[in-house]
């Protein structure tokens, strides 16, 4: 709903306007703006060329942090000025009309409050800025090699005046997009010592797409700042791309979470990989996905023979990279001990080598520490074990241990039940008669009836403890434990010593 | 009932008053009801589930209940039956209408959203208003949209306002829980009437019954002497002369049924027949005895007929009008009732299915003379499927290659009727009576 285009519609009302309002900005925020484009393209004025390198450089989270939303709001605030910006809209749909066409930018709301300055934070404090993912260093550690591959290619491209295609692919947080865009914040910093010649560089993130075809408004509206529909921002640039003009220059593209981007007809990714084939396009493409055989497995084989074999797979991070890059981030700062980077990089790396994980799980020992009141300002071993297991440690076992008498029988009867007939699926009848033999046993528990039971199923599968059906099936529900047995032997077991 | 005291505003000491009055032997009912609903100085239970048999006045109890706090107080009330609510639009729009009336503005809800939004914007300034929503056959929710039953017992929650959901359903609450679970609610049960409980209520119609009485006597149109004498013998009936048929009544009926409508409608048809010995003098009004003899023949045949309207299906009906104007059809259904019967080793088992080559063999050998398979046979099982005689199991799509399976619909009785028409006796091709 968010990205409205075509026809306008008879009913426009004001929160659709609004909506459009906050993501167009946060779509032009990672992404520079018609003028921008422009001044950047002939090279004008230089400091406009630092506004976008300004806006180019940050991650897309970065819009997330106050400091650095207002920064480019006031960015925003001085385009609207400028003389070629018409009037303030009367209407609606006047202001939809503006929108459009690009002629309005999109901008928040300003905080009125002044944010605490630098020097009245502490070091755990200045640290927590430090470790947010949003904040992606100027240079990746560790990914130099990366760098410097993505990097020849890119420049050869541009060089050479040609078109390419290349597949980077790696599991989450081992840091694709901030290297790509790295990169294009180096080659665009060469243009500007005039070493290269001029590109374009658009970017679109299947995710943040409502359907596939979105992606040709999206790129148009990159290229021009005009809003239309997608068939019409289809043809617009199949022209662009097809037909010879003497004044085109490289487009690089990124597209990222490519395997979003195809559907069964898989018509969007051909055409996008299609036209760098063509001489006249000068277009690079760089598709970033997850996984390392995302092109044989779901594209079909001409969108794979496009592809191309330029491959880069970026490894997951090991625990000394990991502790590199934290250490790299707090650079100078006594907030951490080093035996506690140590113990995050070494938990991390053995599960996914995300990044991301490393830097929350840092962040939030800051966080302990803080709130421990201790007199000396530092993450030791014991705030990280803490975090580690907050946000690692498996909930199951504590929330069987915390459940009622009635629900732990139960539980106990399902297991029973599945041991009993060694089905994993057991049926409603067959557990309420355990539930009755370990009613029994165990005495002094009243047996509950069975449309008690009913209800202790369903509030047990709405914690996903089990997994059952619609209880208008009553007695005929099938029930699946959701937890291992020995999950709940070890619960209840422990839970019986403490109280005897 | 008394016109004259809707006007004014009732307390709620007054409403129980009433509805006591109007509902007897639904005190302990109507007292945790009105102290649930009627409270004004504290706030509403978030939701409320009454259950109970059809026929035990729990619609009529809650209807009744609404109707009277309508005049009086801060309490704006809506009623919806779910049935008739066959989307989730429909039955939020209907809410709406009964919750916000002044308004002239038609009401467009599309979804819980917005109707929360309405609900909340109606009702910012008149935060402290008491509103009762009740939700009839609360049964159907649960085939709505899956976030329709949680966000409604939470709706005092979602919209900020003094708001209670009364769901009025048959099935008790444990039918209802999803996979996702659901908030606590106040149950409330309805149970049935006892014996002596359906005796007083039914003793209360007296007067409808004497007066159903004189309505007969006068359209039966005799002459004035006669008439004059009946209608004096309707003057001397007493009530406890109706208490003892209604006891005579219950002693065959209260068995088989306890549903109080259904009672009502019978005690007021048999008690014609029951008064009409004493009103062609044969036994005297004293004679309880004599009495009881005569009624308890019709009152048995009644019995078996209690159900029919209300219980018949559609079916039935088609059946019993193919039975008298379907005559050209006789022959083959003879027949194809008979393949059904064929199939049926026990008949306690329900039909088994056959597909149409067996049922044309078995019409071949059945059948004396040889009729061509022209298509006016071919087309009179396709309307006999039409007229639900035959139904389709399985491969409806492709009855032409021979893959669809048919099945019979009608019983036994039917069957042997035909066969006796057509001259054929059925039973004699049945393994069951071989």
């Amino acid at each position: 709903a968010t990205t409205r285009i075509g026809t306008p519609k008879r009913s426009i009302h004001m929160s659709n306007v609004v909506e459009e309002l906050v993501f167009d900005k946060r779509e032009i925020l990672s992404t520079p703006t018609l003028k921008s484009k422009k001044s950047l393209i002939f090279n004008k004025e230089e400091e406009d060329i630092e506004k976008i390198l300004q806006r180019v450089t940050p991650k897309k989270p970065a819009e997330k942090t106050p400091k650095r939303g207002r920064r480019s709001n006031s960015n925003y605030l001085k385009d609207s000025e400028t003389p070629k910006t018409p009037k303030t809209p009367k209407t609606p749909s006047q202001k939809l009309k503006m929108l459009r066409s690009g002629e309005l930018t999109p901008s928040f709301k300003e905080r009125e409050k002044i944010d605490q300055s630098k020097s009245t934070k502490n070091i755990l404090q200045l640290a927590r800025e430090c470790l947010h993912v949003s904040a992606v260093p100027l240079s990746l550690p560790c990914r130099e090699k990366e760098f410097e591959n993505i990097y020849t290619f890119l420049e050869d491209k541009i060089k050479d005046q040609c078109g390419g295609c290349m597949y980077i692919s790696g599991v989450p947080g081992t840091g694709k997009t901030a290297t790509v865009t790295g990169v294009i914040r180096a080659l665009q910093k060469q243009v500007q010592e005039e070493a290269l010649p001029t590109f374009d560089y658009l970017e679109i993130n299947g995710m943040r797409l409502t359907e596939p075809r979105q992606a040709y408004v999206h790129i148009y509206r990159q290229l021009t700042g005009k809003t239309v529909t997608w068939e019409h921002a289809h043809t617009l640039l199949e022209k662009r791309f097809t037909t010879t003009s003497p004044r085109r220059m490289t487009t690089v593209l990124l597209v990222d979470e490519l395997d979003i981007l195809c559907n069964r007809r898989q018509d969007v990714v051909y055409n996008l990989l299609d036209w760098p084939t063509k001489t006249t396009a000068r277009l690079v493409v760089i598709t970033i996905a997850n996984t390392m055989d995302l092109p044989e497995r779901l594209l079909m084989s001409k969108v794979t023979s496009r592809l191309g074999l330029t491959r880069l797979t970026f490894q997951p991070y090991s625990h000394k990279q990991l502790q590199e890059i934290v250490t790299t981030r707090l650079s100078g700062s006594e907030a951490f001990k080093s035996e506690a980077i140590q113990l995050v990089a070494r938990k991390v790396a053995a599960v996914s080598g995300d990044a991301r994980r490393a830097l929350d799980i840092c962040r939030r020992a800051t966080e302990i520490a803080d709130s421990s009141k201790d007199k000396e300002i530092c993450v030791n071993l014991l705030h990280v074990q803490q975090a580690l297991s907050e946000m690692i440690a498996s909930a199951k076992v504590q929330a069987i241990k915390n459940c009622s008498r009635l629900e732990q029988i139960l539980l106990q009867a399902i297991a029973a039940e599945v041991a009993r007939t060694g089905i994993e699926e057991t049926f409603f009848m067959g557990v309420y008669a355990q539930l009755e033999n370990i009613a029994h046993y165990s005495g002094g528990v009243l047996i509950p009836t069975i449309g008690q039971v009913l209800r202790l199923c369903s509030k047990l599968g709405a914690q996903r403890l089990i997994i059952c059906e619609h209880s208008r099936n009553d007695i005929f529900q099938k029930i699946l434990l959701n937890v291992s047995m020995d999950d709940i032997h070890y619960a209840l077991k422990v839970t019986s010593d403490a109280t005897t | 009932m008394n016109t004259g005291r809707e006007e004014e505003e009732l307390t709620p000491a007054e409403i129980i008053k009433v509805l006591n009055e109007m509902y007897p032997c639904r005190s302990d009912f109507i007292e945790n009801l009105t102290a649930l609903l009627l409270n004004i100085k504290e706030s509403l239970p978030r939701a409320l589930y009454i259950y109970g048999h059809s026929g035990t006045g729990k619609t009529v109890i809650l209807k009744e209940l609404l109707r009277l706090t309508k005049k009086s107080i801060a309490i704006k009330t809506s009623y919806v039956n779910c049935i008739e609510c066959y989307t989730t639009k429909i039955l939020l729009e209907n809410i709406l209408e009964d919750l916000c009336d002044n308004e002239d503005t038609d009401i467009h809800c599309e979804n819980l959203k917005e109707f929360i939004e309405l609900l909340k914007r109606f009702y910012a300034k008149l935060r402290q208003t008491n509103l009762i929503i009740v939700l009839d056959q609360a049964e159907r929710i649960r085939d709505m949209d899956a976030n329709m039953l949680p966000s409604l017992m939470r709706l005092q929650e979602l919209a900020g306002l003094n708001v209670c959901v009364v769901l009025v359903g048959q099935i008790s609450f444990e039918k209802y829980y999803a996979q996702n679970g659901l908030t606590d609610i106040i149950t409330l049960h309805c149970c049935q009437y006892t014996k002596s409980e359906v005796l007083l209520i039914l003793s209360n119609h007296f007067e409808v019954a004497r007066n159903n009485l004189r309505r007969y006597i006068t359209t039966q149109q005799l002459d004035k002497n006669d008439t004059k004498a009946k209608l004096h013998i309707v003057e001397k009936i007493t009530m406890e002369f109706f208490n003892n048929y209604l006891n005579i009544l219950l002693c065959v009926f209260y068995k088989a049924c306890r549903d109080l409508p259904e009672l009502k409608n019978t005690a007021d048809v048999c008690f014609i027949s029951y008064m009409k010995p004493v009103f062609n003098q044969e036994v005297d009004v004293t004679d309880a005895q004599k009495l009881w003899r005569n009624i308890t023949p019709t009152l048995r045949t009644a019995l078996t007929q209690i159900y029919m309207p209300s219980h018949n299906s559609a079916k039935e009906d088609k059946r019993l009008f193919v039975k008298h104007h379907g005559k050209k059809r006789n022959r083959l259904q003879n027949i194809n009732a008979k393949a059904k019967v064929f199939e049926k080793r026990s008949t306690a088992i329900g039909p088994k299915t056959f597909t149409i080559d067996r049922l044309l063999a078995i019409f071949y050998a059945i059948l004396d003379e040889k009729v061509g398979l022209t298509c006016n046979l071919l087309s009179q099982i396709s309307t006999l499927v039409q007229l639900k005689l035959l139904s389709f199991v399985s491969g409806e799509n492709n009855v032409m290659d021979g893959a669809a399976r048919l099945q019979c619909t009608v019983g036994l009785e039917f069957v042997v009727f035909i066969g006796k028409v057509v001259g054929f006796n059925v039973r004699q091709y049945l393994c069951d009576f071989m």
